[in-house]
């Protein structure tokens, strides 16, 4: 498995996405620009040009047409994917750290955070398809300040109007986004900030990470906890495979940290975890600091996980990996 | 001596695993289940609403 470098970031990465057909990836960094490439050889197709901060956050829409990222300088931006015009830009009181189009590409959630003087927020935004997406509405669908610890992380459901969020207590919870009202929770999700969260292709359950260095799958409706994955490091991202029954989980002390602890001490790899039986099965290494993202190719045959370091690795499986059956004949549904 | 030890751990391993997998595919096979009835429900909730907008015409 060789890995393919994508340089053309200048800073950390904050958070990788795949389109659904998997011949894109997007990037967005700290060097306030976001990054379209082909994830097939690396090639950058594109740069989106324009926001004056760290970028926290991007999706993409489901056809590939229009891109949202959300930026510590407090703006929420639509892009057109294929021209890289910013299409419009929506403008709030803090910084925007996570944004997520729903299913049917009709709206976008993101959350804003929490600064002196202002709660942290949630909104939801129609977007309009009409014509080249330049005319949107710019008061939100809905909005709302969740009560208690504040939001890090959020994504649509299968149910209408119903997000998953999690939050900087290890919180994990269902909102219902027209009356803001916490519909269910998990208080102990996790110990420590929810740092990620990636939902399963039908969205009936999903993977968080966490600072408190386990990575949980969780029942959608009910939030039960299903499996949990320790590690030994914090943990930045977690990403389920679509087809292979495993998790894939990144992070890595900070900076700050790692001066004091050995260097060889396998922080900086990509683990694969076995979700059902929450057993390790591997590690890959590369970047030179920690894993702050990580996404799984749609069809399976790659994944790609951006660093603290600047660099994007996109890592094509080999055939051996996809044949391999090292649990034998069981199946497992995804 | 140690091979049958051996064999009889990997033995309760193979169990212990089967015993995961089919709890899990259980629990995925009423997710979908579930899933594919509240996407009805809704189908349904919306050609009922269809059909009274055109009885009000």
């Amino acid at each position: 498995m060789r890995p393919i470098l994508l340089q053309g970031h200048e800073r950390s990465l904050t958070q990788l996405k795949f389109n659904l057909e998997g011949d894109l990836l997007f990037s967005c960094s700290k060097d306030h620009i976001v990054n379209a490439w082909f994830s097939h050889n690396g090639e950058r197709l594109g740069t989106y040009d324009g926001h004056n901060g760290t970028v926290w956050t991007l999706d993409v829409d489901s056809q590939s047409k229009f891109l949202v990222s959300g930026s510590a300088d407090n703006t929420l931006r639509l892009w057109s994917v294929s021209t890289g015009k910013c299409l419009y830009t929506w403008e709030f009181p803090t910084a925007v750290k996570r944004v997520s189009f729903s299913d049917d590409d009709q709206q976008v959630v993101c959350i804003t955070e929490q600064r002196m003087g202002h709660q942290g927020a949630v909104r939801v935004f129609q977007i309009n398809r009409d014509g080249d997406g330049s005319d949107q509405p710019s008061k939100p669908l809905h909005m709302f300040n969740p009560i208690g610890s504040k939001a890090t992380v959020c994504a649509f459901t299968y149910t209408p109007n119903l997000i998953v969020t999690g939050h900087e207590s290890g919180k994990v919870a269902l909102f219902d986004v027209t009356t803001g009202d916490e519909v269910l929770n998990n208080e102990r999700a996790h110990m420590d900030v929810v740092t990620d969260m990636q939902l399963s292709t039908d969205k009936t359950y999903f993977i968080t990470s966490s600072k408190d260095k386990t990575a949980r799958l969780h029942d959608t409706k009910t939030l039960r906890v299903l499996k949990t994955f320790t590690t030994e490091t914090p943990l930045n991202s977690a990403a389920l495979d679509p087809f292979r029954p495993y998790v894939l989980l990144g992070g890595g002390q900070e900076a700050m940290q790692v001066t004091t602890t050995s260097l060889r001490q396998g922080k900086f790899e990509t683990r694969f975890w076995h979700k059902v039986f929450e057993e390790e099965i591997g590690r890959v290494k590369g970047h030179f600091g920690p894993i702050n993202t990580i996404a799984v190719h749609p069809g399976g045959s790659s994944y790609a996980s951006g660093g603290e370091d600047g660099y994007v690795r996109v890592h094509h499986y080999d055939e051996t990996y996809s044949k391999a059956k090292p649990y034998g004949d069981l199946v497992i549904e995804n | 001596e140690d091979a049958a030890e051996e064999s009889s751990i990997s033995a309760e391993l193979v169990g212990h695993r089967k015993r995961l997998v089919d709890e899990w595919n259980t629990w995925r096979a009423r997710c979908r289940q579930e899933v594919a009835e509240e996407q009805h429900s809704r189908i349904r909730l919306a050609l009922c609403r269809e059909e009274s907008k055109e009885e009000i015409e």
